[in-house]
């Protein structure tokens, strides 16, 4: 039977105290000392050789109380708890509270200078690892984020459609996309195109010709500000919807937009709604014949600054 | 339970297995820790959400794979493929209602489950740790349900995605990037898709086991909060066990749940509109049902203009947001009783209320437009 731990202990002659600790050999199992707590006197480390007899309550010692006062004191700096470490099976041969069972702490490891170092080489060199990943990981994710654009020229049909001034005529046309792996693909976009008249042409151009630019700064193609065909995006500068040429109940022939009722005029004004500009222009040409050509770009949306995305 | 040995004098061949890894792993011992949560005050209903909470994202485990044995997340396929498992895959088209339908299950859940650890006052000392814990399980529900949207590919996947991945733009600073980085460009496409797979399937799986696992520890560290009436002797005295009292609820919630999910998968099948094109044509973006709300915020006036809707559709629930995160810390008040916090009481009706209007307005202005 195990000592149980507050067991009195008796001596050959008296009773000396009672059982404070237990300490076990983490690879056998077994008890090899009892740690004795001598009635104030301090605490003795009992080698289980000494025990005679155990029972419910009580250690039995063979040696006399004077020769175990005259053992070394008990010291607790030599062992750990095995709250400290963790020895499989242990509770299954032990049958007492785990906070007062002692195994012995390994000499390796009680230096701390070197268990320090050996923590700070280890995140040395998890960092060694990690930190070169960093970057080429971000590059990684980030690799189709900022593609160059393209400014090609795309025939989008002929102003012939356009019958009245002022009038939003949608002209549907396919632009060509190549994206990282993905086959070559026709999507089918449209743009709005106004033929304005004088009075609109003003609202928009404000007497300046309106130049676009690319990234790097050099312009790309200036809208003349007395051509009188406008060609607006098809997507609501609010949040990329596209919009629609309707007759307003009140304000008239306008573009609206039914996503969030963003409402426009034929300059692309707004006249209503969450728009927070007016309707992005796109570059435009109209040949003799009346062939209409624009470099689609798209614009990012929901922002007062207009930004070229594509 | 398997602590006590059979009647007969011969142990049965499930008792000798049983043995036969309790002996190596201490299996009995880990049953009961596992089993015999106390849970003082007794067994409610109030507290099933929780585990059924665990049996939807189970559920959605499992639906999830099974889908994945067919659909293909490439722009080309992705659509094609959905088609292919709701029309020509033998009940593919009940496990992918399932799967759909069990998304907004687990928002109705979520909402349920922090209501009620709000109002029984669960999130107090010593239990902040948890709702912490529990808010970030509740934004990567919210993500699933947002990533998860967009893989059928068709319009009203495309377009809720276009609109909300912009909406995450209007962030200062960060949200260019941001948007950017989940859209895989400066427009949506395959490289969204793909983005949005991988973190549908992967990155928010993992982090939610994680989570999960450490909400359910932080929980048992803590112990079940229990009723917010009544001395500790008295909820003592009361006391029930997870297994079977509580278990029990939790079962019947769980199955109840299952059997809402499957009359809508049922009766209500997926229907995919047309293969999403680059134009929106006569479809009018729309986010899923549990984002309407902030939808709705949008069209009011005074959320015009780019700040206006920066403030409603990201500021102001971000503020929210960290409103509910720092509700431990600066709720020290250890009052429990729902009845006897006033602005909580009223600041959840509020919330609750009113997201429930804009959720039905967003509704029924649908019809409004043409």
């Amino acid at each position: 039977m195990q000592p149980q731990l507050k067991s009195k202990v008796r001596c050959a002659d008296r009773e000396v105290g009672e059982v404070a600790k237990v300490i076990m050999d983490p690879l056998s199992f077994e008890v090899s000392a009892l740690v004795v707590s001598m009635n104030g006197a301090g605490e003795r480390q009992v080698p289980i050789g000494a025990v005679q007899t155990v029972t419910d309550n009580l250690v039995q010692l063979r040696s006399s109380s004077s020769e175990v006062m005259a053992l070394p004191p008990f010291k607790r700096e030599d062992y750990v708890t095995l709250h400290e470490v963790e020895i499989p099976g242990l509770e299954r041969h032990v049958h007492v509270t785990p906070g007062e069972v002692l195994v012995p702490f390994p000499e390796l490891e009680r230096n701390v200078k070197r268990r320090t170092f050996f923590a700070n080489l280890t995140y040395v060199t998890g960092l060694f690892i990690g930190l070169p990943l960093v970057f080429p990981v971000l590059k990684y994710l980030m690799k189709p984020m900022y593609a160059p654009m393209d400014n090609r020229w795309l025939k989008i049909g002929n102003v012939a459609k356009v019958k009245a001034d002022d009038v939003g005529v949608q002209f549907q046309y396919k632009r060509s996309i190549k994206e990282a792996y993905m086959p070559e693909s026709l999507i089918e976009k449209n743009a709005w195109v106004v033929k304005a008249s004088p009075a609109v042409l003003e609202k928009v151009y404000q007497g300046k010709d309106m130049e676009f630019r690319d990234a790097a700064g050099k312009t790309i193609w200036t809208n003349k500000k007395d051509t009188p065909y406008l060609a607006f995006s098809g997507k609501c500068p609010h949040l990329g919807c596209a919009y629609k040429w309707r007759n307003h109940k009140i304000l008239g022939p306008v573009f609206l937009c039914p996503c969030h009722l963003s409402i426009y005029d034929a300059s692309g004004k707004v006249l209503d709604g969450p728009a927070p500009r007016p309707l992005d222009l796109m570059p435009i040409q109209v040949s003799a014949s009346g062939e209409v050509q624009i470099i689609d770009m798209e614009f990012k949306a929901g922002t007062k600054s207009q930004t070229r995305i594509v | 339970m398997r602590d006590t040995p059979s009647a007969g004098p011969q142990p049965t061949v499930a008792e000798k297995v049983f043995a036969f890894v309790d002996e190596r792993v201490g299996l009995k011992q880990l049953t009961a820790k596992m089993l015999n949560e106390s849970v003082p005050g007794g067994s409610r209903w109030a507290y099933v959400f929780g585990s059924i909470l665990l049996f939807i994202f189970g559920m959605q485990t499992v639906t999830g794979v099974l889908l994945m044995f067919y659909y293909v997340p490439t722009a080309d396929h992705a659509y094609a493929s959905t088609q292919y498992i709701i029309h020509d895959v033998d009940y593919g088209w009940f496990l992918l209602s399932y799967h759909f339908w069990g998304s907004s299950a687990m928002v109705v859940c979520v909402f349920a489950h922090m209501s009620q650890v709000f109002l029984w006052g669960a999130y107090k000392k010593p239990r902040e740790l948890i709702w912490v814990v529990g808010l970030a399980l509740f934004a990567l529900v919210m993500g699933f349900g947002f990533t998860g949207y967009l893989l059928p590919w068709d319009q009203r996947a495309f377009w809720a995605t276009t609109v909300g991945v912009e909406i995450m733009d209007k962030i200062p600073v960060i949200g260019d990037f941001l948007a950017r980085f989940l859209k895989g460009g400066p427009i949506p496409g395959q490289m969204t898709l793909s983005r949005f797979f991988v973190i549908h399937v992967m990155v928010l799986p993992a982090a939610l086991i994680g989570l999960a696992g450490l909400h359910l520890f932080l929980f048992r560290c803590a112990g079940p909060a229990g009723p917010f009436r009544g001395t500790p002797v008295e909820l003592k005295a009361k006391t029930d066990y997870f297994f079977p009292r509580q278990i029990w609820k939790d079962v019947v919630g769980m199955a109840m749940v299952f059997a809402c999910i499957s009359a809508l998968a049922f009766w209500e099948p997926v229907v995919l509109l047309d293969e999403a094109t680059p134009d929106p044509g006569d479809y009018h973006p729309e986010p899923e049902w549990y984002f309407l709300f902030i939808f709705q915020h949008l069209r009011l006036r005074m959320f015009s203009g780019e700040f206006g809707q920066f403030l409603a559709s990201m500021l102001l629930p971000g503020l929210l947001g960290v409103m509910l995160l720092l509700l431990p810390f600066f709720d020290r008040n250890p009052e429990r009783n729902i009845f006897k916090r006033p602005l909580a009481l009223i600041g959840w009706v509020v919330l609750t209320v009113s997201i429930l209007l804009f959720t039905v307005s967003a509704i029924i202005n649908r019809d409004f437009l043409d």
